[in-house]
């Protein structure tokens, strides 16, 4: 079906419904996840579907519907449900669409192949996995294996004559194990994540993790409150990175409940501290060729050397604040109104090896998983859950659980020292390995 | 894709429609119902009738298989924001579907269609069959349409009502917020609702229809201090009419929010380390929806692997410690007449005076582990397999008297409201994070301090809860596990002794 015409024909409708402005968000798509536990099938499902949603402005007001049935008569209901719900919001002079007509060139994005490739494989590829990760005789449990796929199609047409499409395919695989050793359980899980098929990760290493994960952290012991040195293993500086993500959305910035609202220029972390949002990478599992309001996307540097660069911005909060959309409108779905949201976002890589950062620390955490919301975005503060390893003298001592870390983001962004070079890009969110000069750890 | 770790999501606004989907409460189940359901009453859609659905099921076990399932959905929902004194955004969604379930031995086959055709529904099902390929079958049993009792009342359908009604509730809201203080510089106010109507036809014979309306009141404040800002949050929702805010008055959500963001302006750093920990009535019961709840959910006991496996019949707990699972409770957040599988709702004693008695299943589980179904299968919307899921689940009240309570703590941190948090069910660890918190000095409550993560293990808080109060109360929340769902959580007063406190200071 062409979709880019059905959207161009449905802006046109909502228009002749008495709208002065409108956009309209197809996606249509499919997907297939399995399940595999005990080398047998667990579960498959899969399914088609597809959607639309309608943006309606009438003299600065603004409104928006969906619905999942593209019929003629669903269609005319959901666009004048849109036009009804206009009249009951607040006019605002901001209230605009974009007319970007152009689109940033990406690669690799589709793969046409996964979905030729049969069932019977990628159930066998799961079977696989699981059997991998339960190798290690300290693997008592498997906790099931997973593939998932999905592939579709984003289209985008509003009234400024902006329409535009692209398609996409994902494909994922995980594992997750039991490790126990008497009374104890312990739990690791690891997947991987790519555009393609044959992009996913060798078994062999999402499965030797998710068991590593596992079993090396039996036999914990028990640390004293006090504060240390913490180091941010690669597979958890993400944890930091979410409530600066909340910091940086130029809409909360406006509303003064950002805590680097005001920090616009300034120093906000250490020179070792280079934040960016990519919107652009090549097979990237973020990337997208325009972002969900149709805006060309880019390559940001949000945090350069520890100096707050830019925030992120969709068509209608820049023009609120006076400056250009970054390309970070963000979409949960056609059911959704745009919000803000980055692409890939990532701390980038340093030049030290992850061992020479624990070799170099005389007392700290090595901290492999961290609980709770992160970075508080209006304020600033930190508080979570850690788990992971104790380091003395340069050394892995012995793991560690049921601990807490806390401090604030300008104590944590300012503190980090040193930054290793193992950055995984096949995450949607990422850092590499980071110390953090001190900070307070609540134990015994 | 996630694993392990459940968690109950403080909410992101943006992510707010996405997150609160779905719905759970029986208002009336007619044969009328049923037909325009299926019919369809907002579009042309070709009529599906019971004999249709009676081939859907024989076709999904065509293949094989010993239970086959057509679940239809049809959903109509509401949004609108109001927030820096402007209605920003209105939000209408307009969403129908399918799905047809196999189940043969351990194995699930799923699909959903958007189309509610009968084309596309014996489609669903010969994906779905799938996995049972060749596997023993049985023979159907034809689906007959029955009534079940409610527990849910509406007065003023939300169908009827007039969006000024729901502009003015706003409003309301708003400005109580903002006249509540000079520092409170901004205030959202989110409002959604929906009417959610199902049919769960089954080969057991089973087919069941409903209506589902739910309101979602989410009230938030910005207060602005000297140095530090604090967004206060405080939440409504049932199933119910309009009718809810006669009740819940939306100022009294506003100053409760307000105040909450200008009490933790105040806030100074908080301990670390191990202490006790008093919990106000309230949504704090969300702590043992996490910690307790999610291991008790039969998934995991089936696949061997959550820490309670191997523990019924035993002592878990302290004798002070009772813990219920009930979706009967009239119109509350996690109620529904039946579950998403067409069980019949229930109050499910799980941990009575500190003994495991019982685990929460789904058709599957309880097949898989040979114990009751208690009507906790549960799913997002159509295109989700139900999976086992709590209701409205709480601390059971005790005897103690709360302000004795605190009187008897000599140190430690009184938690007024939390966030939310998350568990890992094989381990049993969980992390919560504080909203509102005070020291304990000498038995009394004294300064706020920031928003500290609680953490701790399953089996440590439950054994070292030695004290519950008389005043059970509840919250509404939203449960993640994969797929969102409603839910409420409750618990009276309690204290618990030891938890680690993830504080910035030493003590």
């Amino acid at each position: 079906m062409d979709y880019k015409g059905l959207a161009e024909q449905l802006v046109k409708k909502c228009l002749k419904k008495g709208a002065d402005a409108a956009e309209v968000y197809i996606e249509n798509g499919r997907n297939l996840s399995l399940e595999v536990r005990k080398g047998e099938v667990e579960t498959v499902e899969e399914a088609a579907s597809y959607g639309a949603g309608f943006r309606v402005f009438l003299r600065g007001r603004m409104a928006f519907s969906s619905s999942n049935d593209l019929g003629e008569k669903a269609l005319d209901d959901a666009v004048g449900r849109a036009i009804e719900f206009a009249k009951i919001t607040t006019p605002d002079p901001n209230n605009v669409l974009p007319d970007d007509k152009g689109m940033t060139e990406i690669g690799g994005l589709y793969d046409p192949q996964i979905a030729q490739i049969p069932m019977e494989q990628k159930i066998e590829l799961a079977k696989k996995i699981e059997q991998l990760a339960m190798k290690d005789s300290r693997i008592t449990k498997s906790d099931g294996a997973r593939y998932g796929e999905t592939e579709g199609e984003v289209v985008i047409a509003n009234s400024t004559g902006l329409a535009k499409s692209y398609r996409s395919s994902a494909c994922s695989l995980g594992v997750s194990v039991v490790a126990e050793k008497g009374d104890q359980k312990s739990s690791g899980g690891e997947f991987c994540g790519a555009r393609s098929y044959k992009g996913l990760k060798p078994a062999e290493e999402v499965a030797a993790k998710a068991a590593r994960d596992a079993y090396e952290m039996l036999d914990p012991k028990p640390v004293k409150t006090q504060k240390a040195a913490i180091i941010f293993h690669a597979d958890v500086g993400y944890a930091l990175l979410g409530g600066i993500l909340g910091a940086v959305n130029g809409e909360r910035v406006l509303q003064g409940a950002s805590f680097l609202g005001t920090m616009m220029g300034q120093k906000i972390g250490s020179e070792w501290v280079t934040l960016i949002d990519d919107g652009t990478r090549e097979k990237g599992v973020a990337s997208e060729p325009f972002d969900g309001e149709g805006v060309s996307t880019q390559k940001r540097i949000i945090v350069d050397k520890g100096v707050l660069k830019s925030f992120m911005y969709n068509t209608i909060i820049a023009k609120r604040a006076g400056v250009k959309t970054t390309g970070n409108a963000s979409r949960g779905g056609f059911t959704d109104l745009p919000g803000i949201g980055p692409h890939q976002f990532y701390m980038a890589a340093g030049q030290a090896k992850p061992d020479d950062i624990i070799k170099a620390t005389k007392i700290g955490l090595l901290v492999k998983e961290v609980t709770g919301y992160g970075i508080n975005p209006v304020n600033g503060n930190f508080s979570g859950g850690a788990s992971g390893f104790w380091v003395e003298d340069g050394k892995i001592a012995f793991p560690v659980k049921g601990l807490t870390i806390a401090g604030t983001a300008d104590e944590m962004l300012n503190g980090i020292e040193m930054v290793a070079d193992d950055l995984d890009l096949s995450r949607r969110m990422g850092t590499p390995t980071f110390r953090i000069n001190l900070l307070q750890i609540g134990g015994e | 894709m996630k694993f392990q770790g459940y968690f109950v999501e403080d909410i992101p606004r943006r992510k707010f429609l996405e997150l609160s989907l779905k719905g759970g409460l029986a208002m009336a189940a007619t044969p009328a119902l049923l037909r325009s359901l299926l019919a369809g009453d907002t579009a042309a859609k070709p009529a599906v009738d019971l004999e249709d659905l009676n081939t859907v099921i024989r076709r999904a076990l065509s293949q094989g298989g010993e239970f086959g399932e057509v679940y239809v959905e049809h959903r109509l929902s509401r949004s609108i924001l109001l927030e820096e004194g402007k209605f920003k955004s209105a939000v209408f969604g307009i969403s129908q579907g399918a799905g047809v379930r196999v189940i043969s031995g351990d194995k699930t086959g799923y699909a959903y269609t958007d189309e509610i055709t009968q084309e596309k529904l014996i489609r669903a099902a010969e994906v779905a069959s799938f996995v049972a390929r060749g596997a023993k079958t049985i023979k159907p049993v034809d689906i007959k349409e029955e009534s079940r009792p409610s527990y849910i009342t509406v007065k003023v359908p939300l169908q009827t009502v007039a969006d000024e009604k729901r502009l003015e509730i706003m409003k309301r809201a708003h400005d109580a917020a903002l006249a509540y203080d000079a520092r409170i510089k901004m205030a959202s106010i989110n409002y959604y609702d929906e009417v959610r109507s199902r049919v769960v036809a089954n080969s057991e014979g089973l087919c069941l229809s409903d209506e589902l309306p739910l309101l979602f009141f989410i009230v938030q404040t910005l207060g602005v201090g000297n140095n530090t800002s604090h967004m206060g949050r405080e939440r409504l929702s049932r199933h119910s009419g309009i009718e809810m805010f006669d009740e819940l008055k939306p100022e009294d959500a506003a100053r409760t929010c307000a105040r909450e963001s200008i009490v933790m302006l105040e806030a100074k750093d908080a301990p670390a380390g191990k202490m006790d920990v008093v919990m106000q009535n309230g949504w704090g019961g969300v702590l043992v929806h996490e910690a307790v709840g999610h291991p008790l959910e039969g998934d995991n006991i089936a696949r061997e692997t959550g820490v309670f496996v191997g523990k019924l019949g035993k002592k878990v707990a302290s004798e002070k410690f009772t813990m219920v699972d009930d979706g009967t409770l009239p119109c509350f957040r996690g109620t529904t007449n039946y579950d998403d599988e067409g069980t019949q709702m229930k109050r499910s004693v799980l941990i009575q005076d500190g003994v495991l008695i019982k685990f929460m299943t789904d058709i599957l589980s309880a097949k898989q582990l040979k114990m009751e179904r208690t009507g906790n299968g549960r799913r997002e919307s159509f295109r989700n397999i139900p999976i086992v899921r709590m209701t409205n689940t709480f601390i059971d009240r005790g005897k103690d008297k709360p302000d004795d309570i605190l009187a008897s703590t000599k140190s430690g941190i009184y938690v007024q409201s939390l966030s939310g948090g998350s568990v890992n069910p094989t381990t049993g660890v969980f992390n919560f994070t504080c909203r509102e918190v005070y020291l304990i000095e000498n038995g009394k409550k004294t300064t706020p301090v920031k928003g500290a993560t609680l953490i701790g293990s399953c089996l440590d808080v439950i054994q070292g809860i030695d004290a519950v109060g008389d005043d059970l109360d509840f919250g509404p929340g939203i449960c993640g596990k994969g797929q969102a769902a409603e839910v409420a959580a409750g618990q009276p007063t309690v204290r618990i002794r030891g938890i680690n406190v993830g504080g910035s200071r030493a003590r």
